[in-house]
């Protein structure tokens, strides 16, 4: 700690040049700690998803009405357990700084469906005999200020009412947890209610979830409900929910590997960068080393003071980048279209502060250790005599 | 016994694909508490001897004793070592570390030793003072005169009390003036607190505050002088 005077000098001898690095080091820093904070919620998402129940959606196009009729039709499928139509409402509550996803279903078939949603069977009872009941995630019911009880008014941007108007009203009767409690972030209102209500796109569903007897025949229950409705002019495409987020998510990991391939180069290029700024500031200083030589400071000394530099540079910059990172990735997560989707917003967790930190010091050890090397060997004799 | 003895000393530097011979079978003994002027022509080998007796290089051949301790028989670390503990440097263009305060400067030798943060501080002041430069402790080099930055300079080679001071034309970038408060404050050092001093100079004025003066000529130790010329006697 005594030496740390030195390495603070030595960086301020420069300030704009260690800024600018800096400054360099947080960007990438920032970048990587985002895109591993966005990779590292896919996967959770992905992990936390089952396999033991299927999504149907409309193989024209993703969000595409399909008939409610489909209902029965799939229901007869041998394996097939449960099943529930499902719409979106997307709305705000009070004023667009509120958005909401109402997520409109058979609420006992997909609290069947749905094991991962804990939830108190009464509520979900009371929920089924409440027209304008929900069933709120427990997470979301914090954020927003709601309590069991409350009557929450919702302005659809999607659904218009028969009477013309876009104010819709539920009651909250209960809450669900999950596992990753902060994507607990959904409402779950009673299909009938929507569809009974709403102007248009009544008796359709964008989706159906499905339970399966056997989550090992996903595949060919998949199939077998995709082939019922091949001759239909609404053919279906169904996987189970794991496949399903993961090719929904697909497109984002392109870009993910994309961007993660950038984020490699940036701080690849990063260690060329450090390393040429280190060797210009040792490089400068060669008469203060051999200074500091002169008046005691063995090789090895002055060696780690220069690799102290670098990790000082290197370390502060990361934890600056990622910081930043965990302070503004769950603001620019938090999408209703992700909320639709039950992902919540997306955080940076301690694996990948870890992970920054193994980054920032192999980059100090790449980029310090040739100048270190140099300012060890560093002879006094000629180094203060200008040679 | 002496503080400093050389005996048979042989250095070279190797200059392309010549070798020269900077020092030729040089001996030389200093006493404790004097205060030795190296004077003679450049090229003459004055740096290349204050090197070696300061701990910054090896002979090729001979022996370098200071305090008992065989120099030549130490490897790099040990050296370093030493130097830390016995050695004070003052050069002729100070040396300081240009981003720290006077007396951060002045703090760096004592990095190197156990002192708490408090000692090191308390010994910086009274280092400073001693040189009359406690009201400057907190400017930057270039917030200082040269004849300050040398007070400064030799602040940083005493704090650590070293055996030996090691000069090497501490006043050759300094006026008139400033040239001789230094060479005063070094001749008080030597009489006052026993300091033994060795300094390289050209100048003969310089050389005259020093209690015995050597020549150098090609690598060898000319003719000697003894006694004071110059300075005020404490």
């Amino acid at each position: 700690m005594k030496y740390l005077p030195l390495v603070w000098a030595a960086l301020r001898r420069r300030p704009v040049r260690t800024l600018l690095t800096m400054f360099s080091i947080v960007t990438a820093f920032f970048l990587f700690g985002a895109l591993q904070g966005i990779n590292v919620g896919i996967n959770q998402a992905t992990e936390l998803t089952s396999q033991s129940h299927l999504v149907v959606m409309s193989r024209v196009q993703m969000q595409a009405p399909m008939p409610l009729a489909h209902l029965a039709r799939i229901r007869a499928i041998k394996g097939v357990t449960d099943a529930s139509p499902v719409n979106f409402m997307i709305g705000t509550w009070r004023d667009p700084k509120h958005p909401v996803v109402v997520v409109g279903a058979d609420l006992k078939e997909l609290f069947r469906i749905s094991s991962d949603l804990k939830v108190d069977p009464k509520q979900v009872e009371a929920a089924t005999r409440t027209r304008t009941g929900v069933i709120v995630g427990e997470t979301y019911l914090k954020q927003m200020g709601w309590k069991v009880g409350d009557r929450i008014p919702v302005h659809a941007l999607n659904m218009v009412k028969t009477d013309g108007s876009s104010d819709w009203v539920f009651d909250i009767v209960g809450s669900y947890t999950l596992v990753q409690p902060e994507w607990a972030t959904r409402v779950f209102a009673n299909f009938d209610y929507l569809n009974e209500g709403r102007a248009q796109g009544k008796d359709q569903s964008i989706e159906f979830y499905v339970g399966i007897d056997d989550p090992k025949r996903s595949a060919a229950i998949s199939q077998a409900i995709d082939d019922s409705f091949a001759n239909s002019p609404d053919q279906t495409q169904t996987a189970n929910e794991k496949d399903f987020l993961e090719s929904t998510l697909r497109q984002i990991g392109d870009i993910n590997f994309l961007v993660n391939g950038i984020v490699g180069a940036v701080i690849f290029t990063l260690m060329f960068l450090t390393a040429n700024t280190m060797s210009q500031s040792v490089r400068e200083r060669i008469p203060e080393l051999a200074v500091l030589k002169t008046l005691g400071f063995t090789d090895g000394a002055v060696q780690w003071l220069v690799l102290a530099e670098a990790l000082a540079l290197s370390l502060v910059s990361a934890f600056l980048g990622v910081g930043l990172a965990a302070l503004i990735l769950p603001r620019i997560t938090s999408s209703p279209a992700l909320a639709a989707s039950g992902i919540g917003s997306m955080h940076v967790p301690h694996v990948v502060f870890a992970a920054a930190i193994g980054v920032a010091v192999l980059l100090a050890l790449v980029s310090g250790i040739p100048p270190a090397t140099r300012a060890r060997r560093l002879n006094i004799i000629t180094a203060l005599s200008g040679r | 016994m002496a503080l400093v003895s050389l005996k048979n000393v042989i250095k070279t530097y190797t200059r392309g694909r010549q070798r020269v011979e900077v020092l030729h079978s040089l001996n030389l003994e200093v006493e404790q508490g004097e205060f030795l002027a190296l004077m003679g022509p450049s090229g003459s080998g004055k740096t290349t001897l204050l090197n070696l007796i300061g701990g910054l290089d090896r002979p090729d051949e001979g022996e370098v004793a200071v305090a008992g301790e065989r120099l030549d028989r130490l490897n790099g670390a040990q050296m370093a070592r030493w130097r830390a503990r016995h050695v004070g440097f003052v050069f002729q263009f100070y040396n300081l570390l240009p981003v720290l305060t006077a007396e951060r400067n002045v703090e760096v030798p004592l990095l190197l030793t156990r002192l708490s943060r408090t000692q090191r501080r308390s010994n910086v002041r009274a280092a400073l003072e001693l040189v009359g430069l406690a009201d400057r402790a907190t400017h930057k080099p270039t917030e200082l005169s040269g004849g300050q930055q040398q007070r400064v300079a030799i602040a940083r080679a005493l704090i650590a009390d070293p055996t030996l001071l090691v000069c090497d034309e501490p006043t050759g970038d300094l006026d008139r003036d400033s040239a001789e408060e230094i060479l005063g404050l070094l001749q008080t050092l030597s009489r006052s607190q026993g300091k033994t001093i060795i300094m390289v100079t050209h100048d003969p004025r310089a050389a005259s505050y020093a209690s015995r003066r050597l020549h150098m000529d090609k690598g060898s130790l000319a003719k000697e002088e003894a006694g004071a010329l110059a300075g005020s006697v404490t």
